[in-house]
């Protein structure tokens, strides 16, 4: 036991936390030394360890001992909670580990980590509310900019939208996802404690902290995170989730049944979103345009009734597809669509009148579900003053003299002084510049792929080959693999 | 009434002197036309269009004018078929065909060019006046062939035209007019040749429904002499007429200043339809109410004119929302009211008019029902100017993120891709074409078989 404990507590070597900030030979070193006793250890005093488990866990901080506490841990906790400690107290040390461990140390862990990680998102071993909360925690700090999808965003993204508990995992979903495991990869890093890696260089297969993923994995991430902002009522970006499904890049033709539904449901929510339907990206696939608009059209018959004046028929419309609703689940959006119909039409007012009394909204506009108009004022002022406080409109109930209660619409956002545009301007650009190096990763990830240098040794075969043409010099400027058109980090 | 007074003289006017005012084709078409759609002229317009088609040839003419008097004034002895007239026409058309033909065979076995053109014109002269519009214009594209002189290449164009305006065939005439009618720059012949190509120009475009054109080109015609030679066209009325109107649709204050009032030679038009002038020179003072009394008074008028029918509904909203929006744009505020009093007929409010104007962006404002006021929408550049650069910038960032996550997406080749082998995903996927493929099935899920080495 006391040998355990020491060889435990050998790394760090010492407690101050002046040792996360050693230099990476140093650190690679010690980590990678210690990992191989770890490791001795745990095949050869599996059962020892499993028996002194309890009182070892309690001998390390897994903010100081990552590595240790995640042997210790992983030993006690997979693939079934050890009986030697009661499991709230164990399940409590898993948690604390999740919000505190030390991602430097973490990154060697490998496989470990990654089982612990999932053992976290599969909602066998803790709470739902408390899972979602401390994974995506976790998830951030392996991965601070959250660029990189994994297997354990698709844990988190599933426990939290079934259990509904999205919130706390809202600090993952709003990243922009960029990397995809699976791309050709750089082999080990030099150094994997190396916290200026980019993510794709330390959360890989190789590193055994991440595993690939499938296609149809990536679009359930982005369809699942869409129907949870729809949840939360964000329309805005439940919208460009789903168009990143909608406008998933294809290939021969290729389409997903995901990206229909997707397709379904974008469609709904771009009417809640922005009150009208917009068409698919322009870099959407041409096979998938086609079925959309084939298999979408109950949806985008919908949607052209919806910016039409006529709140009957897209009642009846409505009406007349509830199986169809039903049997693609969009029930409820297609409700929350009906509901928002008479509030764009408010906002439709704001651009013929600056002040119109409340019963002439009443008179002008129609709710979409019950097909009329509504009952009284009061009703309408209660429409209104729900859009004024949840933002959708700019504007103030007023009552006049007489008594009249009238919507004065209120210009929109008053002018930026010049030092907040330029604020604005320069965030943008900075933001742009942090682009640039998971640009320059990228190039070269796509220089050093396989297809690419298939690519240039044929183009410098064949221009072995001929005499160099002159018109064809012309062509070679025009780089096949130049996805990039012009888009290049400015400012 | 008064209105119908006015269709009365115009009318008399027209049909006392109607030689003079128009002549040729369309001023059966212009009668017939009048005689169709105005109920205190009908009987009288149409037994002059009954008239206009017996002094003709052409028997289909005959036809149409007779069933519509037929059941306009059965009594009328114009309403009787006369059968006589009927038949003698028609033997004479043939005979007179046959004959143009087979004088034209005798042309072509002579090898004699320009009697092959008079030939071919003759023979579509001829086809042309007994309303054998297809067999006209054939007649006439192959007396270009023959064509020699610049002056023969303009006569066939101007045939041709002639056919086309007859059809109605708007985009047609204007590729004939462009093509026939190009003269080289410096010939002498551009002036005497301009006014009948404006005016092919302007009837085209007013057909075509591009008033701000067609104004231009009818403020162009130029001399009304060379535009009274062509009256089968339009006549120099016609052209005051349409230039007016078309200029008040569409142009603003200043350019009706100087185009049209200024603008000597139409002054020479504006002369024959004094109330045209003094509607534009109204608008141009800012009495709108005036200029647009003056344009409702003769609104029957133009109603009646085979060129302008169709778009009197459209130049006078256009006419009447230049008004308002002229009206208002001095103000930042004007009261309903003030509005209603300027516009409105008694009794009616002016207001579902602004809510039109203001959803198509012809009118730039706000109302507010609560003081009845108009409000101009101050447009603050500055802001506009903010917001687009930050639109913009914020777009440029989507943007990129977009392209390097697609960029990735396929360097992990993990697009969608189509396959031969469709597996239903999550065995809901029977639809064609449709699927989620597993193309990479061979790769590893996480196993617990990573150990930390």
């Amino acid at each position: 036991m006391e040998q355990l404990a020491a060889t435990l507590l050998a790394f760090p070597e010492s407690s101050d936390a002046d040792f996360s900030l050693a230099d990476n030979l140093t650190f690679d070193t010690a980590a990678k030394h210690h990992v191989s006793k770890l490791s001795k250890m745990l095949k050869d005093q599996n059962a020892l360890l499993l028996t002194h488990g309890h009182r070892l866990i309690d001998l390390l901080d897994p903010a100081v001992n990552t590595l240790s506490y995640i042997a210790v841990l992983h030993t006690l906790l997979l693939p079934s909670p050890d009986s030697s400690i009661p499991r709230d107290v164990l399940l409590n040390k898993f948690v604390r580990f999740l919000y505190v461990y030390d991602a430097r140390q973490a990154r060697y862990a490998r496989g470990h980590l990654q089982e612990l990680l999932l053992a976290a998102g599969s909602g066998q071993y803790l709470p739902p509310s408390v899972a979602v909360d401390a994974l995506a925690t976790a998830i951030l700090r392996l991965d601070p900019t959250g660029s990189m999808l994994t297997m354990y965003h698709l844990n988190l993204v599933k426990l939290a939208y079934q259990t509904d508990n999205i919130t706390p995992a809202l600090p993952v979903f709003d990243k922009n996802i960029i990397y995809f495991p699976g791309m050709a990869s750089y082999g080990e890093p030099k150094f994997l404690c190396d916290l200026s890696l980019p993510p794709p260089a330390y959360l890989s297969r190789e590193t055994g902290l991440a595993s690939y993923l499938k296609t149809s994995l990536i679009l359930e991430y982005d369809i699942f995170r869409g129907m949870s902002y729809c949840a939360l009522r964000d329309w805005a970006k439940a919208y460009d989730a789903f168009e990143r499904v909608v406008a998933y890049p294809t290939r021969e033709g290729g389409v997903s049944k995901i990206m229909i539904e997707a397709y379904k449901k974008w469609v709904l929510v771009s009417l809640l979103a922005t009150g009208k339907l917009s068409e698919p990206p322009s870099y959407t696939g041409a096979a998938a345009n086609k079925l959309y608009g084939n298999l979408g059209k109950p949806y985008t018959a919908l949607a052209v009734l919806f910016v039409a004046d006529n709140a009957e028929a897209l009642k009846a419309e409505v009406e007349k597809n509830t199986q169809i609703w039903s049997e693609d689940a969009n029930t409820g959006l297609v409700q929350e669509v009906l509901a928002s119909y008479q509030k764009w039409q408010v906002l439709g007012l704001e651009q013929i009148y600056s002040k119109i009394s409340l019963s002439e909204i009443r008179k002008q506009t129609t709710s979409a579900e019950t097909g009329q108009a509504l009952q009284k004022d009061e009703d309408v002022e209660t429409l209104v003053q729900n859009m004024i406080i949840s933002g959708m409109l700019n504007g103030v109930v007023e009552k006049n003299d007489d008594g009249t209660a009238f919507l004065t619409f209120l210009s929109p956002s008053a002018q930026l002084s010049e030092k907040e545009f330029a604020k604005e301007l320069a965030g943008t650009a900075e933001r742009l510049k942090q682009l640039q190096p998971i640009f320059k990763a990228t190039k070269e990830r796509l220089g050093t792929s396989k297809e690419y240098i298939k690519h240039v040794a044929k183009e410098k075969t064949r221009a072995d080959k001929n005499e160099p043409d002159p018109t064809l010099a012309f062509d070679a400027h025009v780089d096949d693999e130049d996805l990039m058109g012009g888009v290049v980090a400015t400012g | 009434m008064a209105a119908d007074q006015h269709i009365l003289n115009y009318f008399t006017a027209m049909d006392n002197q109607g030689g003079i005012i128009v002549r040729g084709r369309t001023r059966f078409e212009r009668l017939l036309l009048i005689g169709q759609c105005s109920v205190p002229l009908c009987v009288d317009a149409l037994k002059a269009a009954v008239a206009e088609a017996k002094r003709g040839n052409d028997v289909q003419r005959y036809r149409d004018a007779f069933e519509c008097i037929r059941v306009a004034a059965p009594d009328e002895p114009e309403a009787k078929w006369d059968e006589a007239w009927v038949t003698a026409t028609e033997k004479a058309n043939k005979a007179e065909t046959h004959r143009l033909e087979s004088e034209l065979k005798g042309y072509k076995n002579n090898l004699v060019k320009e009697s092959i053109r008079i030939g071919h014109r003759d023979l579509g002269e001829h086809l042309e006046s007994i309303g054998d519009l297809n067999g006209a214009s054939e007649a006439y594209i192959k007396m270009r062939p023959d064509a020699s002189t610049q002056s023969h290449i303009q006569d066939v164009g101007k045939h041709i035209i002639s056919i086309l305006l007859q059809k109605r065939d708007w985009a047609a005439v204007l590729a004939n007019a462009n093509k026939v009618l190009a003269i080289s720059p410096g010939s002498n012949e551009q002036n005497t040749e301009q006014p009948y190509q404006k005016m092919i120009y302007g009837l085209a475009q007013l057909g075509e429904g591009r008033y701000y054109d067609a104004a231009k080109s009818f403020l162009e015609v130029g001399d009304p002499a060379g535009c009274q030679a062509h009256n089968d066209v339009a006549s120099p009325n016609d052209v005051a007429t349409y230039g007016g109107l078309l200029a008040l649709a569409s142009m603003d204050r200043l350019e009706l200043q100087t185009r049209v009032l200024d603008n000597a030679s139409f002054r020479n038009y504006l002369e024959l339809e004094p109330h045209i002038r003094k509607a534009v020179s109204l608008f141009v003072n800012g009495r709108y109410s005036a200029c647009l009394g003056i344009l409702e008074s003769y609104r029957n008028d133009y109603l009646l004119d085979i060129y302008l029918q169709a778009h009197v509904p459209a130049i006078f909203s256009q006419i009447r929302s230049k008004c308002i929006v002229q009206y208002f744009v001095p103000f930042s505020c004007v009261t309903l009211d003030s509005l209603n009093a300027a516009f409105a007929k008694p009794g009616e409010s002016i207001e579902p008019e602004l809510i039109n104007m203001i959803k198509t962006g012809a009118l730039n404002a706000r109302i507010n029902t609560i003081d009845k006021l108009l409000v101009a929408v101050s447009t603050n550049s500055r802001a506009a100017m903010q917001k687009k650069a930050l639109d913009s910038a914020r777009n440029y960032e989507k943007e990129v993120l977009e392209r390097i996550r697609r960029m990735n997406i396929a360097a992990a080749d993990l697009e969608v891709k189509g396959s031969k082998k469709v597996v239903g995903g999550g065995g809901a996927g029977n639809m064609p074409g449709v699927g989620d493929v597993w193309m990479d099935e061979t790769r590893r899920q996480p196993t617990s078989n990573d150990t930390m080495v």
